[in-house]
């Protein structure tokens, strides 16, 4: 029975509809962030034009009439052309929203334009959220979420307090009393029409909807969803870092370094993590003009699969004991999917997908770049150490045989119409006579020993690290010959895919089958979230070098220090290792929180769902049992207490706890109480003056420090000026501050 | 901020009180409290119903009251015999003028002992209700103002219940508050014995108030500050005896507008510009106790009045003061 709470006036009530919905429709609007639609312009406008609007409503006035006249066969007619030129319906229709959304957002709204605000932003929510499922998505969500619900509620209020009363339309001549807007002031009214008992209930309410909605996601049945969303298929994604079929040298390159995640790794057994792991993504073999790219042969070598498939089977076979690698994939990476090596069996965690392989490089490519996370399962993963350890090779390589002019029956089988195929040789070289004299040059100046691919991949590596120091930024000298034979020739620096591309070039002239490989190197250790990160300026380049003599493929890492990386790394244990590449930072643990909503919430499947209520119930009967056995013990514990002879100190003993039982339950009581207290009168609640409140808490403090019959003199007074702070007319008030210091010093004294 | 006192009226009005207090307190011994109850009525432009047995220094009580103010004092001993005319007036035809001249009756005093009220007929009694709630008495459609300040001071015995007749609740219902005497300690009872004269004119008291400065305590009283968590109190406890099962029925609007009132007559009475919780606290039991029942009547009377001080207590007791 307070007295009642001060509520928002009319004019308060539009003011805070105007703020809301400025609010949702920028909220809404930011969702494009996560599309892949060119939208920047609208998106600006949006992000920029509404906090003005926003801060001074009475702009919105100064649209003349006409303008809203010819707004919507204005955006009728630019959806039409967007459409007509674009061919694309789903970007066209997200540009369309967001045109509407601004228009929404910097016109006065009447109740019906509030709701079509709220329709157009929950379409963009909705697609946002269905194409990307990101992390940020969902915090956007339940903004959006709790900003519709404000402002339907506000709507609502506005509705019942206008009850059905003709309103008129704002002109510039008589605006309306809300359009003069002060935050300031609508921040306090808010404040002191807000009671803390009302938000902590709302807060509490939300909670429990959150717990709820939880709860049904992973108790519901789940649905497998055969293949994407529709939706998927409306955008055309691109690819973020550039991994293109192709790797060209060009006059000048600045490599940026691009720092966010591309490739988490999930691995059961994070001692099974190599140091510096190859991350293959793709194959070039042919090199003309000054690009390496794929050849003819190699892309008729990619199995193109008739019918999409959940599951692959690798060349190698299932050992005892192996880890297990979940692969998460950043949308728009790449489409062709990272992995060591071979494997033994890979599954889509997405359902089937179309896809291509090539067996014999080890190359995976999906029909189209992810448009989302895609996520992926490897058993069996086996990935060569580096260079001179042939041993973990696969030991049937078809390129290998191929190249030694054997037949793979194997290979033959598998890829069906393969056999009429010429095989990739991987010892071409299309240079210019005069390019192609001065790398056989230099091929022969390394005088390295005939047939050991070994030794002539490391007298390369070191000519060209003796001449060439590493940058991302280069800039060769202009000319007409071949750039990267013009790259070898000089002192400049140059960045992986030179070296890579040169050291093939190199290998090939000295008559080894060779390839450049790109892919990520390395990758770091997030201890939060417990697996591998690796970022886009991960990105490497890399060559393999065909040894004869033990019918392999070598990885062979011409930029300079890898090769010194690679070899102190075998030695290093694994615990140490991933001390080493642990990564503690703070977008680690931010990483970290993507990684869980991937793994348990979009990743969330009928197998997750059963595990997790398999680790449920083995972790409540464990405990159960747990807290059976140690009743019982402290049970018989208890016991054999009682049954000892008694003396002083046992006595002391019972006495001393019986004691602290009964100061805990009645310290339980009081504080339960003051809770209980403060529940019921509010004691905290806003609307009070805070120099009111202030006293009341002195007041409180003094009188649990002293009750009112004993206090002495001095007490009396400075409680007498906390009461009349408290209590008092304001006009009467003594100084505040000194009044709260004076008591703060007597309560210390107390 | 204009509508509440200001620092000076408020020491003033105190100053008034006190010397009252220390008037009434050389003929009232040991009865410290009941002296501030009854100062808070008169504050507050309330009176005091007091409830105890004959002979404990009811009577005293008001005499020295009435003179220690510069006031009429008039008293009437009701009976069973009394008729209204007796306590406001009677108008009486005038040969020599030829016209009815009104004959004003012993209500027309600034203080009214109106002794053992409830041994007169409910008519005599119900004579009071307009005199109490307005101060006026209406004779033949002529109104005529009684004494201002005025304060009826009436007293009634809770133990001998033969041949009473019970003060109907809306009668009680205007006073502001019930008191009680109770025995005094054996020092001060020494103290009474020791004096050489024990009659009521022996009371020998200058005034120490005029009617002007008791006027205006009372005018004072009404603009004490009352903060809104402090009327949102006041509002709970009565919302509390509305509630309670024990009750017959809560208490009225008066009630909550004289526990407001008495609560700022006390904060005045201390010295105070404003009210603190403290101030209602105290007054709760002497304000409202008499204008409730018990659902389920006891047959002794003091009984009663224990379980429902007893009830109201609790409900104080249960309701956090607003800090």
């Amino acid at each position: 029975m307070k007295p009642k709470r001060p509520q928002l006036n009319l004019t308060e009530l539009h003011q805070l509809k105007w703020l809301l919905g400025g609010a949702l429709a920028v909220l809404a609007s930011w969702s494009v962030l996560y599309l892949e639609v060119e939208a920047w312009v609208l998106l600006g406008l949006i992000t920029l034009t509404v906090p003005v609007v926003l801060r001074w409503p009475l702009l919105t006035l100064h649209i003349p009439l006409w303008v809203h006249r010819l707004a919507f066969p204005l955006f009728v007619t630019l959806f039409a052309a967007d459409y007509y030129l674009g061919k694309e319906t789903m970007p066209a229709l997200i540009r369309l929203a967001l045109m509407l959304v601004f228009y929404r957002a910097v016109t006065a709204r009447r109740r019906r334009d509030d709701l079509q605000l709220i329709v157009l932003g929950l379409f963009l929510v909705v697609v946002a959220g269905v194409l990307s499922v990101s992390l940020a998505f969902a915090f956007q969500i339940v903004a959006f979420t709790g900003c519709t619900l404000a402002l339907l509620l506000v709507i609502n209020l506005v509705d019942a307090a206008e009850a059905g009363q003709a309103v008129k339309p704002a002109t510039l001549a008589a605006p309306p009393a809300w359009m003069h807007l002060n935050w300031g002031r609508l921040a306090r009214r808010l404040r002191e029409a807000t009671d803390w008992r009302v938000a902590s209930l709302g807060a509490g309410l939300f909670g429990g909807v959150v717990g709820l909605s939880a709860l049904l996601f992973f108790s519901l049945p789940r649905f497998e969803f055969t293949n994407n969303l529709f939706l998927d298929n409306l955008i055309s994604q691109k690819s973020k870092t550039g991994f293109s079929e192709a790797v060209r040298f060009g006059d000048v390159t600045d490599i940026r370094q691009d720092t966010s995640v591309a490739l988490s790794v999930d691995v059961s057994d994070p001692r099974q993590i190599p140091a510096n792991g190859y991350w293959r993504m793709l194959v070039l073999d042919e090199y003309s003009q000054g690009q390496f790219s794929v050849s003819a042969e190699l892309k008729r070598q990619m199995r193109d699969q008739r019918q999409p498939a959940q599951q692959i089977s690798g060349g190698a076979r299932p050992r005892f004991g192996e880890a297990v690698w979940t692969f998460y994939l950043e949308a728009g990476t790449s489409r062709y999917l990272p992995l060591l090596g071979d494997f033994s069996q890979l599954q889509f965690n997405d359902g089937p997908q179309d896809y291509a392989i090539n067996d014999a490089l080890r190359v995976l490519r999906l029909q189209k770049t992810p448009a989302k996370m895609f996520a992926y399962r490897v058993e069996g993963m086996r990935f060569e150490t580096g260079l001179g350890s042939p041993e973990v090779s696969p030991p049937r390589d078809a390129v290998a045989v191929a190249a030694n002019g054997a037949s793979d029956a194997a290979g033959d089988a598998a890829g069906g119409k393969t056999a009429s195929l010429t095989r990739p040789s991987f010892l071409e070289l299309k240079l210019e006579p005069a390019d192609r004299d001065r790398v056989d040059a230099w091929a022969r100046a390394l005088q390295a020993p005939r047939d050991d691919a070994a030794a002539f991949a490391r007298q390369a590596t070191d000519w060209l690290a003796r001449a060439h120091s590493y940058s991302l930024q280069v800039t060769l000298a202009e000319g007409k010959d071949d750039p990267l034979v013009r790259w070898m020739a000089s002192n400049s620096p140059g960045h992986c895919e030179l070296f890579a591309g040169a050291f093939t070039l190199l290998a090939r002239s000295a008559g080894y089958p060779s390839r450049l490989v790109t892919g990520f190197r390395g990758g770091s250790w997030n201890p939060t979230s417990g697996n591998l990160t690796i970022r886009n300026s991960d990105a490497h380049a890399w060559g393999e070098i065909f040894s004869r003599q033990t019918q392999t493929w070598l990885r062979v890492d011409p930029t300079p220090g890898m090769a010194e990386l690679n070899r102190n790394d075998r030695t290093e244990k694994p615990e140490a290792l991933l001390a080493r590449i642990s990564d503690r930072s703070w977008s680690a643990k931010l990483d970290g929180l993507r990684m869980f909503w991937y793994r348990r919430i979009v990743d969330f499947d009928q197998k997750s769902q059963t595990e997790l209520a398999r680790g449920a119930k083995v972790a409540i009967e464990s405990r159960a049992k747990q807290l059976k056995l140690s009743l019982n013990r402290v049970i018989k514990e208890v016991g054999e207490w009682l049954q000892q002879p008694w003396d002083i100190r046992r006595l002391v003993t019972c006495a001393g706890l019986l004691a602290g039982g009964v100061a805990a339950g009645l310290g339980w009581q009081y504080f339960a109480r003051e809770l209980w207290r403060r529940w019921r009168t509010g004691a905290a609640r806003s609307g009070m003056d805070p120099v009111r409140r202030e006293a009341g808490h002195w007041l409180r403090k003094l009188d649990a420090a002293q009750p009112r019959g004993v206090a002495v003199f001095d007490t009396l007074q400075v409680r007498a000026e906390l009461e009349r702070l408290r209590y008092g007319p304001k006009h009467g008030w003594p100084e505040a501050r000194a009044v709260f210091r004076r008591a703060r010093s007597f309560h210390v004294k107390l | 901020m204009s509508d509440f006192v200001s620092g000076p009226a408020v020491s003033e009005a105190k100053k008034t009180l006190d010397r009252l207090r220390a008037s009434m307190r050389q003929t009232i011994k040991g009865k410290d409290e009941v002296i501030d109850q009854v100062l808070i009525c008169l504050a507050a432009a309330g009176h005091p119903l007091i409830e105890d047995l004959p002979g404990v220094g009811k009577t005293t009580l008001a005499y020295s009251l009435a003179r220690s103010m510069d006031c009429a004092f008039s008293r009437i001993q009701f009976t069973s015999d009394l008729l209204p005319s007796d306590v406001t007036g009677v108008s009486i035809y005038d040969e020599l003028e030829r016209r009815f001249i009104f004959k004003k009756g012993p209500v027309f005093a600034n203080v009214v002992l109106a002794d053992e009220i409830n041994r007169a007929t409910p008519k005599t009694q119900s004579a009071l209700l307009e005199v109490m709630d307005r101060a006026k008495v209406t004779i033949d459609g002529e109104p005529h103002d009684v004494g201002a300040p005025f304060m009826v001071f009436a007293t009634q015995n809770p133990v001998d219940y033969e041949g009473t007749f019970p003060l109907p609740e809306s009668q009680m219902d205007r006073f502001l508050m019930r008191l009680h005497m109770g025995y005094p300690k054996a020092a001060d009872e020494l103290d009474i014995l020791r004096a050489a004269r024990n009659s009521y004119d022996a009371i020998t008291l200058n005034a120490v108030a005029t009617r002007e400065q008791v006027l205006h305590v009372q005018r004072i009283c009404q603009e004490v500050f009352i903060e809104e968590s402090v009327l949102g109190y006041i509002i709970q406890i009565i919302g509390a005896t509305r509630t309670e099962s024990e009750f017959g029925a809560g208490i009225s609007v008066r009630g909550s507008l004289a526990l407001k009132h008495a609560a700022q007559a006390r904060a005045l009475l201390l010295g105070r510009d404003f009210v603190i919780p403290e101030d209602v606290q105290e007054l709760v039991v002497p304000v409202l106790a008499h204008r409730l029942s018990l659902l389920r009547q006891s047959s002794d009377p003091m009984e009663e009045r224990r379980s429902i001080t007893a009830s109201l207590r609790r409900i104080v007791g249960n309701l956090p003061a607003p800090l």
